[in-house]
């Protein structure tokens, strides 16, 4: 019921610009903000409500931030180079434009022009260095700008940052996503809670999670409609839906699919559905142990009943997803078949590998985040309906990432940040990857991530992509059962709301209020 | 009763037996019925059988809960560990306080030792006992909860005791036996417990109801019993959400626990002494 | 066993009035040395409560200590290094001894200073908008519960066995058996989602309070509810004890009213359980507001506290903590005192 330290991960724009990278659509079309209300009109408070924890909160923009109230306020009031988008998944912010030398190595973006500081200043290149470098140097900086040394962010001119890797990689400008906050050059440390920012709104006041931001008219981006933002930290998703149910706040923030159903059922509330949001699979180590062949793998993937899961463990609000990682990347393969339930065939694999019957195999799950205890319960069931025993252990969180993610062999885990198939194959399957949690190790899938990373041409890079997801849907060691979609609950007054997975749901740059 | 009466007198003792035994009967009953529940649930209690927080009728006779389960079963089978849980904590509280409080007005420098103990655990508030007890006991499950609340429990206990028995000790013949040099065991045991009776019996219903309200809180807490279990307690925290779809889901086990609160409390206010003639 | 309650009269001053008009400077003399007496007993009784309170600390610190995981790794994030969160540790100082950590803490408490979160917030600053707000709302509810566990007792007691009393006893112990956020949840339901009367959860303004006093009123309620039938049954219960004390008796067979016993005979014998009773209830109350400050999003002391307790924050659990138990001492001192008065003065 807590927000507890890895929820911020994904919520929080914790573990790495990347991670909380969360921009997808389902169709594969850039989502337009959804709109039903007529022409924008200008004016009005929106009061809004985000998950937070009073002794997590944060002030620094480039500090482990795990509440999505603080995260809200920093996104609204700084901006960062890009942002997540649709098709494709990253978009222009406080970088207007970027483009990379043919190596994929060296990156250059240049400044929107006539962005401005709240206080009235320029923006320079200057600026954003010293921010990015600042970002770079924080105690997570090496996994949030994952290849780029704090000496190769250089400034050129006045207008452009120059950013070189370590290594080549095509989709570097989706690094600079979700925590690049640019600041003025040199704002001590002491001064962050009052610093000026660049974004579409202005701090009014700040207190114990709770602000008020004010319009920014001077904004580069583009003409700002509400004019005020109040934001409202709530502790548990439940107190934050009934404070909409209540009338108290006009829009919560990723309240869950329980408040969606209430909602549905009142005409002066509307439920936002954002695909994609949150993967939770289940992971199979392949390393060694029970699950090291790869016909084991296969056969629990072919057990469990994936309408069912979305079903009991979504409240239907999600979609059966095909055992890739990555379903919002515009690159998605949708062509490779949808793998369904099919007992018969997997404990036909399950005779060919030897698997033993007799054993009862611990599924090691959390309460981290809604569901994912109750997904483990579920496909225990399905599982022994094929006669595998399977017992659902749920281990108090901090106990789950010392002792069992990425060294248990049966265990649940989440993650928040699914538009990049690259992204997440860097992050968890290549055999050198940081967290690497079911200790993949395949030579075919490295030689198919690195064809595709470093692919200058968009075709050879298309195919390397296919090869790549191809290898994850035959023998990773990810069952992924599906994919739940972000909920926010809005009153019906509320137009323009972003309809982006992840983090893309904080900007509400062009929401406005009937 | 089908016997007739053979005269007037046997039948008046009957009738006062009767009345006297009345108070226990919903308690056996209610208990009866929650320990014979499993037997009579339709479905088991970790099977969806519906959808999720639907609506009662369709196939579950309380709807379903947060995971399509059947309310009605799940409720069956939910009662029998919250009760013994209780049951033993209460129980575990009471006898210890009973006899610590009145060692702690027996005998001073016992006494102080235990007031200054029950100081520093009365600072604690429970709530946040359990949870640094759960915590550091992730696997202990129920058996955590019920060590924290015998632990957090007794000092407030040992001082309801101590206060009631404190006049006790000061009459003359409390102490004309500390004066024989009896035992303060013997001295609890024959001369105050037995006037302490209304104390200690009332001091047991409110440990075991206390009990119940502990264990439900750490449920809400995500300690103690864990899912898939069917618990009343963890049925409350996981449909409170859901409240408004499915109000059985919730409101069926809230009322299982009042009514066990008040039963218990019926059968353990009856033995005490009535203060009027 | 007669003389026990006699002189138990709660009011009453034990300082006998001087007697006569005596030399002026003997009566101050006098007076000097006793004032002297009742501050140095005040200042032991203080002292005491002080000791208790910081071992209560130490169990904390240690208990903390005892949890899976620490600070450094309960604010990591997920792929952090281990020497990233071996860094963490020798920052937060956390790489030190624990009695060595504790005493710096405790020595550094007089000034105010509370310490630094695992997350590099003072502590002081954390705690100090909720714990006002904390204060505000246990102290409606106490005062709440106080005045209606004595009304309830009372009446109960008035007519023992009879249909007011049983009624009385039950929804008592109905009322406590209620897990408050049981309680917390049908309120919600019925005073603001159904009704609309009430703000289903507390936000609170610029100034960090809750924006509306209308806000207060449903918290208070799951808070002084269950409190209240805890009480009743200890005003009652005290009540019935009381009852068959001699004196109680005798001022019954005297023919006088049954109000005027129960108000003037039985209540005074009653008094030392009933403080003691519902001085130690305020522990629970502090506990009950860690889970009716997290329903309701009221922002005190008890939504940080559960969020500490999952963020194994030391500090910020013992700063919360030692704010909660200095109340806590006020109120048993209060008790103390009462106790004091009514049984004598027994030690």
């Amino acid at each position: 019921m807590y927000v507890n330290r890895r929820q911020l991960l994904i919520a929080g724009g914790g573990i790495g610009a990347a991670t909380l990278v969360g921009c997808s659509s389902q169709g594969g079309d850039a989502p337009a903000p959804q709109t039903t209300g007529g022409a924008p009109k200008k004016g009005g408070t929106l009061r809004v409500g985000a998950l937070g924890r009073a002794g997590a909160i944060t002030r620094d923009p480039h500090g482990t931030q795990s509440n999505e109230s603080d995260y809200l306020v920093l996104s609204l009031v700084f901006d960062t180079l890009t942002v997540p988008a649709g098709k494709p998944n990253t978009a222009p912010r406080l970088a207007a434009s970027w483009e990379s030398a043919p190596d994929l190595k060296t990156w250059r973006f240049k400044i929107a022009p006539g962005a401005l500081f709240h206080d009235g200043s320029p923006v320079t290149a200057a600026d954003v260095v010293w921010s990015l470098r600042r970002l770079r140097n924080t105690k997570s900086g090496a996994s949030r700008l994952p290849g780029i040394q704090a000496d190769n962010i250089t400034a050129d001119g006045d207008a452009t940052v120059v950013l070189v890797s370590d290594y080549p990689n095509a989709e570097l400008p989706l690094l600079t996503r979700l925590s690049s906050f640019v600041l003025k050059k040199d704002t001590p440390d002491g001064a962050l809670d009052k610093a000026p920012g660049t974004g579409p709104f202005k701090l009014d006041w700040y207190r114990n999670g709770n602000a008020r931001l004010v319009r920014n008219e001077k904004w580069y981006g583009g003409e700002v409609l509400l004019d005020a933002v109040e934001i409202t930290m709530f502790e548990t998703a439940q107190a934050m839906s009934n404070a909409i149910l209540a009338g108290q706040i006009d829009l919560a923030s990723n309240v869950g699919p329980v408040a969606a159903r209430i909602a549905e059922t009142r005409k002066d509330l509307r439920v936002v559905r954002r695909p994609n949001d949150m993967a939770m699979p289940i992971v199979m180590r392949a390393k060694d142990g029970p699950f090291a062949d790869p016909r084991v793998r296969e056969a629990l993937r072919l057990v469990v009943d994936r309408d069912a899961m979305v079903k009991q463990v979504l409240s239907g609000y999600g979609t059966v997803a095909n055992d890739i990682m990555g379903t919002g990347d515009p690159h998605y393969a949708r062509d490779i078949p949808q793998r369904t339930r099919n007992l018969a065939r997997a404990g036909q694999l399950l005779a060919e590998a030897n698997f033993d019957l007799g054993r009862t195999y611990d599924l090691i799950t959390t309460e981290d985040i809604a569901g994912l205890a109750e997904s483990a319960t579920l496909f225990a069931n399905h599982a022994r309906e094929a006669g595998i025993r399977i017992n659902v252990v749920k281990q108090e969180s901090g106990k789950f990432w010392d002792e069992t993610w990425q060294k248990g062999t049966l265990y649940t885990t989440y993650w928040g940040t699914n538009d990049s198939v690259l992204f997440l194959g860097s992050k968890l399957m290549v055999g050198d990857a940081g967290q690497n949690e079911a200790q993949f190790a395949d030579p075919a899938f490295d030689d198919a991530y690195r064809r595709a990373v470093g692919a200058a041409d968009e075709a050879g890079r298309a195919a390397a992509l296919v090869d790549v997801q191809k290898i994850q849907h035959e023998r990773s060691g990810y069952l992924l059962w599906g994919m739940a979609d972000g909920i926010d609950v809005a009153t019906a007054k509320v137009q323009g709301l972003p309809t982006l997975a992840g983090y893309g749901r904080v900007q509400l740059q062009s929401t406005w209020l009937r | 009763m089908s016997t007739p009466a053979t005269s007037t007198d046997t039948a008046a003792a009957r009738r006062r037996y009767a009345r006297r035994a009345l108070p226990l009967l919903p308690a056996a009953l209610f208990l009866g019925a929650a320990l014979a529940g499993p037997r009579l649930a339709p479905h088991t209690i970790d099977a969806p059988v519906t959808a999720t927080y639907a609506t009662a009728g369709d196939g579950a006779l309380l709807g379903g809960d947060q995971l399509g389960r059947d309310v009605w079963s799940r409720l069956l089978h939910g009662g029998g560990e919250l009760i013994g849980c209780a049951f033993l904590i209460g129980a575990a509280v009471t006898a210890t306080a009973a006899l610590l409080g009145c060692l702690a007005v027996l005998r001073p420098r016992a006494g102080r030792v235990l007031e200054r103990t029950a100081d520093v655990a009365i600072l604690l508030p429970s709530v946040l006992g359990i949870m640094l007890v759960a915590l550091a006991w992730p696997d202990g499950g129920r058996w955590a909860v019920i060590t924290a609340a015998i632990v957090l429990g007794i000092p407030f206990a040992v001082r309801v005791v101590a206060a009631a028995a404190a006049p006790l000790a000061a009459a003359g013949y409390v102490e004309a036996a500390l004066m024989r040099g009896e035992s303060s065991l013997s001295i609890t045991v024959r001369e105050l417990l037995p006037n302490l009776r209304g104390t200690v019996t009332a001091l047991f219903g409110l440990r075991f109801v206390e009990a119940v309200y502990i264990i439900s809180t750490a449920a809400f807490l995500q300690i103690g019993p864990q899912p898939p279990e069917a618990d009343w307690a963890l049925m409350i925290r996981e449909n409170a959400p859901g409240i408004l779809l499915n109000p059985w889901a919730v409101l069926a086990p809230s009322a299982a626990v009042a009514l066990l609160a008040i039963t218990v409390n019926l059968a353990t206010s009856a033995p005490a002494p009535a203060p009027r003639r | 066993m007669a003389a026990l309650t006699s002189g138990a009269p709660a009011a009453g001053s034990t300082d006998p009035a001087p007697a006569g008009p005596p030399a002026p400077p003997r009566v101050g003399a006098d007076r000097a040395r006793r004032a002297g007496r009742v501050a140095l007993r005040v200042g032991a009784v203080l002292l005491r409560r002080a000791l208790v309170l910081a071992a209560l600390l130490a169990v904390v610190f240690a208990a903390v200590e005892i949890l899976p995981g620490d600070a450094a790794t309960a604010s990591a994030e997920r792929g952090d290094s281990a020497a990233a969160i071996a860094a963490r540790r020798e920052h937060l100082g956390l790489d030190r001894p624990l009695w060595e950590r504790f005493t710096d803490w405790m020595t550094a408490l007089p000034t105010g200073d509370l310490g630094t979160s695992a997350r590099g917030e003072k502590v002081a600053d954390l705690l100090r908008d909720p714990f006002p707000n904390t204060l505000a709302l246990a102290g409606a509810a106490f005062a709440l519960t106080i005045a209606a566990s004595l009304a309830l007792g009372c009446l109960a007691a008035a007519r023992p066995g009879r249909r007011t009393d049983r009624v009385i006893g039950h929804t008592a112990t109905t009322a406590f058996a209620i897990p408050d956020f049981v309680l917390a949840t049908g309120l919600v339901l019925v005073l603001s989602l159904w009704t609309g009367w009430l703000p289903a959860v507390t936000v609170a303004d610029a100034s960090g309070k809750p924006a509306e006093w209308t806000m207060m009123i449903m918290p208070v309620l799951a808070l002084a509810v269950p409190q209240t039938g805890w009480n009743t049954r200890i005003v009652r219960g005290a009540l019935a004890d009381q009852a068959g004390a001699p004196h109680v008796e005798a001022a019954r067979l005297d023919g006088l009213s049954t109000t005027r016993v129960l108000l003037r005979h039985a209540l005074p014998g009653a008094l030392p359980v009933i403080a003691t009773g519902i001085a130690t209830s305020t522990g629970m109350l502090l506990g009950g507001a860690v889970v009716v400050e997290t329903l309701f999003n009221y922002p005190g002391i008890g939504t940080v506290l559960a969020g500490a307790v999952a963020g194994r924050d030391t500090t910020l659990i013992a700063g919360s903590v030692a704010l909660a138990g200095a109340a806590i001492t006020l109120v048993l001192l209060a008790a103390d005192l009462v106790r004091a008065k009514t049984a004598g003065a027994g030690r």
